[in-house]
């Protein structure tokens, strides 16, 4: 199939402010550099889990940071004064630039101060979002990246696509192609082994004639003036320790109270980023060092700078929800676990500096809220929030840019209709955002209008208008609206044979089992019925995921707070709630801490289970054995099954037990190795991000064609509604739900 | 930029909390060795003696060798080194730039990691370990510690680590900016850790 020309080249795609920028640099990546990004950012996320969990204090290490990086911002202030004075103590120089223009031309005055010609440069983010290597090429002085990935985007002239692997959209054939093209060589460039030997030997003599190293700083000690240099590569030794002059450029929120802090912060960001114990080379210096600098005959006493840049972070620490993005160390760990990172890269889920989950932030703080209109392509899908060191709850912050963009484009283009729908809803946002964020009404009005609205929505008119109106793009599948709510049905299902010992429980009719898909909820209730657990159903409240996913944080706030009253008063009768979407029970076992007091949070987080979550628990409890209740041979459809778990049911830890209960059951099951499938939640259905989506689900369907191409068919099953939406999409076939698998089983008993 | 290798992550037996060498001595040494060697260094493990050393050095080391001053350890311990046919004794930027072998002390090794820990601010120890092609770390089996951490612990090392300047180095430089994974990069292209027992 041939897809038009991208629009965009990796050159032009810095500003993403306005959408249709946005959208040319998302199909500019999947035509260029999807592939590379993939392969990896996969494999640093494969080696990421591999690391950590050989940390056997991983979760104690994540909350000392955690501390010590809220304290380090609540007491920054003090702390930059501290430095200050034990840098000038040690020999150094120290200033604070308030912006990227002061810290570029303080630099360049220290180079020509020293006539300095040459500059080696290692790695540094900071350096890129002041643009400094312009000041310095402007007074004349020539700058040399030296880190391979930079050295590759100095001479393609790129922005950086991944916060430690800058040049990670670029594949070994292209590297060839482009020193090919830039340096007119015949010399063989056709390895990983002779690229580097060209590019070191290229390098080396840059190191040996320059006459200033500028270096970043991972963290920087307020108490000693420490600094630490982490790398692979050993051009960031070299830039600090060769050249008489060393200049350290870095944000101020790298400073940590004392040299004794760094140790669970080195022992945390190489796992995290690289999947190393260490990175090759982690470097503690207090420069200025003592011994006379090796590359320079004329020169014997070194001289070090400290640079530290606010442009923004200041303001960023009075935010009272930005400002957890200062606690961010860099480590990546946010963009490689990130289904939809790991298939478009930085150029297109980045600004012109930060990119992924956390970039959002980052160009919002630095660069204007515009800026972080990227951050777009966060679905929410929390596979980064365990994964961050530092516990950054990257999603809530997304959903407050998202909530905070929402409001300047209703304000800058929406139209009568727009701004009446806005009133209307009470919530500042364009129309397709209040669509999707209040599906509990479009949901309900539809269930109660079906079939006709079904009817209504399949017209290609509607779905024309759709499109055009709100955002669903028409070679989508829309759910039907049921006949009967899962409600309504379960009504009028008996409580049958229950026995109190067996269990007590209360069904939440999540909106988007209730309206769009009640067959999962119908067999929940027969299943656990059947079972013998004494079982009802709550009423029907929307939980506020879907408002919050929009950003629509004000009306997710109300909707928990009322759904909080509705489930505390089951939870007091003794009963645990069960919740079928997944999405919807991570609102309440996580984000409800945002909205609800700590108490009843905690009442509502220790009590509300998936539905096999809660059978596995009371199987454990009873010591019971799954295979004489639900035994995989009496299954319809065969004991063969593939099953793929949902990205929020996963980080809450509740995927593991419907995997063990299929097991048990004595299912051969193969599960997907995926973050997320790429629909989460509403986010396939918008016309903008179909394309996106269906490629982020390649690696899932790929991964069934596999495992049936190995062994024969496999029954598809699915916890997440969306997700049995995106398998069906990608597969063509039926997928279900695990608790239609085992009713299926009880009825063939 | 380094991706990671299937088998990169370094096998952790001791699951002690950060105290600085809780571990039997020989399961440590043990430990590190594992690590080091699944980093890609190459590890030997020595009798305490500079005969020994400059023995076992002979063997590997070809061309010209640089040898830093010892930091923690006696300094007669590289006395037999520094008569090594080869050894450079000047400290001249074209000297050090063009050896083929750095010998450095390291004052530490990290077990869990297989780092060594090497003071770069000590007569060129920093350039020595970095410029040649191989570098040879010595490291004394008494000076492996548990993890990363106990560098920052005050009392390591009677304080002295606290004020040093220092690198972990954990196997020979590397990167995956070119496609695949290669080692020697802007560093040696190897490390070979003696061990001194």
């Amino acid at each position: 199939m041939s897809s038009p020309a991208p629009v965009a080249s990796p050159r032009t795609v810095a500003d993403k402010s306005e959408k249709p920028a946005l959208l040319a640099a998302i199909r500019m990546a999947l035509e260029i550099e999807s592939a590379a990004v993939r392969h990896n950012t996969q494999a640093f996320n494969s080696g990421r889990y591999l690391a950590t969990a050989e940390i056997p204090d991983y979760d104690r290490l994540k909350d000392k940071a955690r501390a010590t990086k809220e304290a380090a911002i609540a007491r920054l202030p003090e702390l930059l004064a501290t430095l200050e004075a034990s840098v000038k103590r040690n020999g150094g120089h120290f200033f604070l630039a308030k912006t990227g223009e002061e810290a570029g031309r303080y630099i360049t005055k220290v180079c020509t101060d020293h006539q300095v010609r040459l500059v080696v440069k290692g790695k540094s983010m900071t350096s890129e979002e002041i643009h400094l290597n312009h000041y310095l090429e402007a007074a004349g002085i020539e700058v040399a990246e030296t880190d391979l990935a930079e050295f590759i985007l100095q001479i393609a002239d790129e922005q950086p696509s991944h916060l430690i692997g800058p040049a990670i959209h670029y594949s070994r054939e292209r590297i060839t192609a482009l020193f090919k093209r830039k340096f007119q060589t015949d010399l063989p460039l056709d390895t990983g082994e002779e690229l580097t030997r060209f590019a070191r030997e290229m390098l080396r003599q840059k190191f040996l004639n320059a006459d200033a190293g500028i270096s970043g700083a991972n963290f920087v000690a307020a108490d000693t003036g420490s600094i630490v240099l982490v790398e692979s590569e050993g051009n960031i030794r070299l830039t600090s320790q060769l050249p008489p002059l060393h200049i350290a450029i870095t944000g101020v929120e790298k400073v940590l109270p004392k040299r004794e802090d760094l140790g669970p912060f080195i022992e945390l960001i190489a796992p995290s980023a690289t999947g190393q114990g260490l990175a090759s080379y982690t470097t503690v210096l207090t420069p200025p060092l003592t011994a006379a600098p090796l590359m320079s005959d004329r020169v014997t006493q070194r001289e070090f700078h400290l640079v530290l840049v606010d442009n923004g972070r200041l303001q960023m620490r009075e935010d009272p929800v930005l400002h957890e993005a200062l606690y961010c160390i860099r480590c990546s760990a946010c963009l490689n676990s990130c289904a939809n990172f790991q298939t478009v890269g930085g150029h297109a889920f980045g600004g012109e500096t930060y990119s992924g989950g956390i970039g959002g932030s980052w160009e919002a703080g630095t660069r204007g809220l515009l800026n972080a209109r990227f951050s777009e392509l966060c679905t929410g899908c929390s596979r980064c929030v365990m994964q961050c060191p530092v516990r950054i709850d990257i999603p809530w912050l997304n959903s407050n840019l998202r909530e905070r963009i929402n409001e300047r484009d209703l304000e800058k283009s929406g139209g009568i209709l727009e701004k009446a729908a806005a009133a209307q809803f009470r919530a500042k946002a364009p129309l397709p955002k209040i669509f999707f964020g209040r599906y509990d009404l479009f949901g309900k009005w539809g269930t109660r209008l079906a079939p006709l609205s079904n009817w209504v929505n399949h017209l290609p008119l509607t779905r024309a208008l759709m499109e055009r109106l709100v955002g669903v793009d028409r070679r989508r599948e829309l759910p039907s609206f049921p006949n009967k709510s899962l409600a309504h049905a379960a009504r009028r299902s008996a409580p049958a044979r229950s026995s109190p010992d067996r269990g007590r429980a209360a069904l939440f009719p999540d909106i988007f089992t209730n309206y769009g898909s009640p067959e999962r909820g119908v067999a929940t209730v027969e299943v656990l019925r059947s079972f013998g657990i004494d079982l009802v159903l709550t009423e029907v409240s929307p939980d506020g995921r879907a408002s919050l996913s929009q950003g629509l944080i004000r009306t997710a706030e109300q909707q928990a707070k009322r759904t909080g009253e509705v489930l505390l008063k089951y939870i007091r009768d003794g009963r645990e709630i069960i919740v079928i979407e997944p999405s919807a029970l991570a609102m309440l076992r996580l984000d409800y801490r945002r909205f609800l007091s700590p108490d009843i949070f905690e009442q509502i987080r220790a009590h509300s289970f998936e539905g096999v979550e809660y059978l596995w628990r009371i199987f454990q409890e009873r010591q019971l054995d799954v295979a004489d209740f639900f035994a995989a041979s009496r299954h319809p459809l065969g004991a063969r099954l593939f099953y793929h778990s949902h990205c929020q049911q996963k980080t809450i830890g509740a995927a593991a037990p419907t995997e063990a209960f299929l097991r048990a059951a004595g299912f051969d099951v193969v599960t997907s190795r995926v973050e997320c499938c790429g629909m989460a939640g509403s986010f396939g259905y918008k016309k903008d991000f179909y394309d996106l989506s269906m490629a982020v689900g390649q690696d899932l369907f790929n991964q069934v064609r596999a495992a049936e191409a190995e062994g024969g068919r496999r029954t598809l099953v699915a916890t997440g509604t969306s997700c049995q939406e995106q398998l069906h999409a990608g597969l063509q076939r039926k997928v279900f739900h695990p608790m239609e698998v085992l009713a299926a089983i009880q009825k063939n008993l | 930029m380094l991706l990671p290798e299937p088998n990169w992550c370094t096998v952790v037996t001791n699951l002690a909390m950060s105290s600085i060498s809780s571990a039997p001595r020989h399961d440590l040494v043990q430990q590190f060795e594992t690590a080091a060697t699944s980093a890609a260094a190459s590890v030997e493990r020595v009798i305490y003696a500079a005969g020994a050393l400059a023995a076992a050095v002979k063997k590997i080391a070809t061309g010209r060798i640089a040898v830093g001053q010892t930091l923690d350890l006696p300094s007669d311990l590289f006395s037999e080194l520094r008569k090594l046919p080869g050894v450079v004794t000047g400290r001249s930027k074209q000297e050090l730039a063009t050896c083929d072998v750095g010998i450095t002390e390291a004052f530490a090794g990290v077990a869990r990691t297989g780092s060594v820990c090497v003071a770069v601010d000590h007569d060129y120890s920093g350039s020595i370990s970095l410029l040649a092609r191989m570098h040879i770390a010595v490291l004394s089996a008494e000076k492996i510690t548990e993890r990363p951490g106990d560098l920052f612990n005050p009392q390591f090392l009677n304080g002295k680590a606290m004020r040093r300047n220092f690198v972990f180095i954990t196997g020979p430089s590397a990167t995956a900016d070119m496609g695949p994974l290669v080692r020697g990069v802007h560093g040696p292209h190897k490390l070979h850790i003696i061990i001194l027992e």
